[in-house]
């Protein structure tokens, strides 16, 4: 099953990533620090697709973003930001590093699940 | 003199006590939901949009106020840079509320943007459910 990774500092944000997913035919791993998810990255894990918030201490999803792709196995990885953001420039940042797309918060499962959908080719 | 620092150590305890609420009140929305959210998984129900957005409410909810507490945060360190100042010397003091007064407006506007940042889609009826790919 491919492995999709969610990293959000809101640990009820991640309740509801997971009460969304938990019917799709994939693997699921969440974290609250970027840095701890990277870190798995680093060492080895090979997420199919990564799906970060932006707003969070210590690291950042930019940061994050940005140090994902300096990881060979994560260079062209797909990943979403999920984040309360709105503004047209913080898109065109997340674009300009490599970013597969934008959800807004609150998101809509069906939505959501669409959009994993997609990315992952599971149809 | 002693009468204008004894006010500005009244706002900046007012304002602590305001910080110490709303902390407590990030905690016991996310217990909360938390709590919740188990009962759901435990049962295994399945997530309508309604109650997923709901969900999603405290994740803002908690955005929006530790937004806030940050703004507190700046308004008691331009308070206590202004006490010193005036504590040592009346005249620095006059030049102080000005750079207190900026301080004051900066962080006000900084507690807006950030209200705005935090906000998702509420408040943002214009914004659609769908996904933007780039």
């Amino acid at each position: 099953m491919p492995l999709v990774i969610f990293v959000d500092d809101s640990e009820t944000a991640l309740a509801s990533t997971r009460m969304v997913t938990n019917s799709m035919p994939i693997e699921v791993k969440q974290y609250t620090e970027a840095q701890v998810a990277l870190a798995e990255i680093q060492a080895g894990m090979t997420p199919d697709l990564i799906i970060t918030d932006l707003n969070m201490p210590v690291m950042n999803g930019f940061e994050f973003l940005e140090e994902l792709r300096k990881v060979p196995a994560t260079k062209r990885t797909p990943c979403l930001m999920l984040t309360t953001e709105t503004k047209a420039e913080l898109k065109q940042k997340g674009k300009a590093l490599g970013l597969t797309g934008w959800i807004v918060k609150p998101f809509n499962p069906a939505q959501l699940k669409q959009a994993i959908t997609r990315v992952l080719r599971l149809t | 003199m002693e009468n204008k620092t004894n006010m500005f150590s009244s706002i900046s305890e007012l304002l602590s006590h305001i910080k110490e609420v709303e902390q407590e009140t990030i905690q016991i929305s996310q217990d909360s939901m938390l709590m919740l959210s188990s009962f759901i998984e435990k049962n295994s129900i399945e997530l309508d949009e309604s109650a997923a957005k709901g969900l999603q409410y405290q994740d803002i909810i908690s955005q929006q106020l530790t937004s806030t507490i940050e703004a507190i945060d700046s308004v008691q360190k331009a308070i206590e840079i202004y006490q010193n100042a005036y504590n040592s010397d009346e005249k620095i003091a006059s030049n102080s509320i000005e750079k207190l007064h900026v301080k004051l407006s900066s962080t006000l506007q900084i507690a807006k943007d950030r209200k705005d940042a935090f906000s998702g889609k509420l408040g943002h009826e214009d914004e659609t459910d769908e996904i933007e790919f780039f």
